[in-house]
């Protein structure tokens, strides 16, 4: 069989086309990427990337893609994304990151979009992503996850007791430890629900990183009172599992029957409700416990999407955050309460969701969370999330700071001292750098 | 057809593949991370400015880097000294003949063949301080501890400071192992029998035959097996990053694990590869002297 060359040439050409043409109709389809973590409520993913992205998608003729990652590997990502200018359109990061102010988009407009659709932010997400230093918005934050305190209401019960108060939890903590061995378990240790405990204690014992002007205010005599305060919490009422932790600890201890009380988010109690664990019916969730100077706790989650300049589809990405706001109560129910609104009047109902919550028991237990917007805030309370606080929160420096004083490895005046030292170059480096 | 000919032309040209890999693979980035040290880039901004050597008196006021680097070097020498007993324990019961030898030689080499980072997440839940198995064993099964009244509380391995320090060396040295026993294998292995024979017949036993002949020979490859060791403790973090992230409270944090908390995760980007380099010349200068050792061990 002999093929003429005219023939090669039109088979060729046929070939050629039908693998370009394809190529052509893909290319004209825009693409949106999207990075975020590995939800800790399955079922948000299940909706995100099965239904909603899907939607959005073929609404604005766009190819949605999401790769899903956890946590560890998010600031490795944004660091090699930033060095290769390449990367996601749209990437989420569980806490501000100021430090990455350059390589961002002035995401001020797209809270000016949503606040006309949708009304007014919260205080919350504004100070986690603003700075007002360089007047630029360097992220946009969609949702927040409050941080309640998890308790055995069949141990506090058994020994009389509460947690509305850290005097309390030391109180109560320290006789159920006494009477059944089972410990507090606030942790004590690298990661970031020890970074969220830590600040819980020490703002609600008036103590802070900064003040409201952005001046360094640590070592003062209230900061020295959360960390002793947390010394003796520790050494009456929990265990050195807490100075071993990894973030997701928590949960294991409190399912596990291992710990009287825990700081986490409802990742708790839903893991438990879904695998219909029979001990979450004895977990109760608490607000903020009171502490001398006001009750305060931190958010569990900050979401901050950032869209860098180097990103793709800078347009889908803006676009595709508002039309979240927009969808916001259905993000809301797919995470079983657990994303928090950031534009409260997207879930309007919200207290009477959290209080007709169907899985939780006793009934009505979520409704604990329907006011926390007043006792959750920001990590840098009480000014903004700077790139100093980013760096202080990330190294783990209040952390260790309570850590070497629980365990007796340092007194609480040294410990104190030696975290000053270190957030006062910290805030140096970044002030030389014109972020602060 | 010339170039085929001149069989310097040919070395030059066969080599260079492997030049430019090293230099873009290892050189580039270490020249990057020279410049970043005496920089103040961050991890948004690669251009940034001369700063000399601000970030290396800057790490050294920070009491965090002091720990570590004593960390460091305890993490780095205690790993290896007892990587050199075992590596070498280990290759001499494997040059005897018995049975099951390749089945205790596959099992050896399974820490270096496994990726580490699955390795240490193992390790993690074995040490976890719920579910650590070893714990399980020792209050179920020996009764040796637990939580019942009177009962002395279980090791928290990764949470009590000296246990977190000596549960990191141990991991090191189950992953470092198989890779200076095979080394050690390979020494012994190259020592001629009759050299053996001859120590037999001179009635030698077990001890000075090991210790006036087959070390002495061995001791060259023995160098390089710990050079291997010595680099790997100084500068991976993995072990670390996965079991402590650093704690308690920076008592296993080693160099290279502050410098990427500082650098990836904190944003500081140039004062993290000051404390990744800050080890290269002591690292550089070991290198050297290892490496001549071996060779004049190996020319006696």
């Amino acid at each position: 069989m002999t093929i003429s060359r005219r023939k090669l040439i039109q088979v060729a050409g046929a070939g050629a086309a039908a693998l370009a043409l394809p190529k052509k109709t893909l290319a004209a389809k825009k693409t949106l990427r999207i990075l975020q973590w590995n939800h800790f409520v399955p079922a948000y993913d299940k909706w995100f990337n099965g239904q909603y992205i899907k939607e959005w998608g073929e609404k604005n003729d766009t190819e949605v893609i999401v790769d899903n990652v956890g946590i560890p590997a998010i600031n490795p990502t944004a660091a090699a994304e930033v060095s290769a200018k390449k990367g996601h359109d749209l990437f989420m990061f569980l806490w501000p990151r100021p430090a990455y102010e350059e390589d961002v988009i002035d995401h001020g407009e797209i809270y000016q979009e949503c606040e006309k659709k949708f009304g007014k932010p919260i205080d919350l997400a504004i100070k986690s992503t603003y700075n007002p230093k360089t007047k630029k918005y360097f992220g946009f934050s969609d949702m927040f996850v409050p941080d309640p305190i998890n308790y055995r209401i069949d141990l506090f019960e058994q020994v009389g007791g509460n947690v509305d108060s850290w005097d309390n939890i030391r109180k109560y903590g320290k006789m159920i430890k006494d009477k059944t061995g089972v410990p507090v378990g606030i942790g004590q240790a690298a990661e970031i629900d020890t970074a969220m405990a830590m600040r819980a204690v020490l703002y609600a014992f008036g103590g802070s990183e900064q003040d409201e002007q952005g001046n360094i205010v640590l070592n003062s005599k209230n900061t020295l009172e959360a960390v002793k305060f947390v010394k003796a919490l520790y050494q009456e009422t929990m265990t050195p599992e807490v100075l071993s932790w990894d973030a997701s600890s928590n949960n294991r201890a409190m399912l596990a029957g291992k710990a009287s009380v825990v700081l986490n988010a409802i990742s708790v109690t839903r893991e438990g409700e879904n695998k219909g664990m029979e001990i979450v019916d004895k977990i109760g969730l608490a607000k903020a416990a009171q502490g001398p100077t006001r009750r305060m706790g931190l958010e569990h989650v900050m979401s901050n999407f950032v869209i860098w300049k180097f990103a793709e589809n800078i347009d889908g990405a803006k676009k595709f955050l508002v039309d979240l706001i927009g969808n916001f109560h259905r993000a809301y129910e797919a995470s079983e309460y657990y994303n928090f609104p950031c534009f409260p009047k997207q879930v309007a109902d919200l207290k009477e969701t959290l209080a007709n919550d169907k899985k939780g028991k006793p009934a009505g237990k979520y409704s604990v969370l329907a006011d926390a917007q007043q006792w959750a805030t920001n990590v840098g309370f009480p000014g903004y999330a700077n790139a100093a606080i980013d760096e202080i929160y990330s190294t783990w420096v209040l952390n260790t700071m309570f850590g070497q004083a629980s365990t007796g490895a340092m007194s609480p005046e040294d410990a104190v001292k030696e975290a000053d030292a270190k957030c006062r170059k910290i805030w140096q480096k970044w002030k030389e750098r014109k972020l602060l | 057809m010339r170039v085929a000919d001149d069989p310097k032309a040919l070395a030059r040209i066969l080599i260079a593949p492997a030049l430019i890999y090293i230099g873009a693979v290892i050189g580039v980035p270490f020249v990057l991370s020279l410049w970043f040290a005496v920089s103040d880039v961050t991890v948004s901004s690669a251009a940034g400015n001369y700063v000399g050597l601000e970030n290396f008196r800057s790490a050294m006021g920070d009491p965090s880097f002091r720990r570590a680097l004593r960390n460091t070097f305890l993490f780095a020498v205690a790993s290896q000294v007892i990587v050199v007993i075992l590596a070498t324990t280990l290759a001499v019961a494997l040059q005897k003949d018995f049975r099951g030898k390749w089945i205790v030689r596959l099992l050896i080499l399974l820490p270096w063949v496994a990726p580490v980072s699955l390795g240490s997440i193992g390790w993690l839940w074995i040490l976890d301080s719920i579910y650590s198995v070893i714990n399980y064993g020792l209050y179920h099964w020996l009764h040796l501890c637990g939580p019942e009244p009177g009962m002395t509380a279980c090791p928290v391995w990764l949470g009590q400071p000296s246990l977190a320090m000596a549960s990191i060396i141990g991991v090191q040295v189950w992953r470092t192992l198989p890779l200076a026993t095979v080394i050690n294998l390979g020494g012994l292995s190259s020592i001629p029998q009759d050299i053996h024979d001859a120590a037999n017949i001179d009635g030698a036993g077990f001890f000075r035959t090991m210790f006036q002949i087959t070390i002495p020979l061995v001791l060259p490859i023995l160098l390089v097996a710990v050079l291997f060791g010595f680099v790997f403790a100084f500068t991976d973090m993995i072990v670390v990053w996965v079991l402590t992230r650093g704690g308690p409270y920076d008592m296993t944090q080693v160099l290279a694990s502050l410098a990427f908390f500082k650098g990836i995760d904190g944003g500081d980007l140039a004062g993290a590869s000051a404390i990744a380099l800050f080890l290269f010349p002591v690292l550089a200068a070991a290198a050297i002297l290892l490496l001549r050792l071996a060779r004049r061990a190996e020319v006696i």
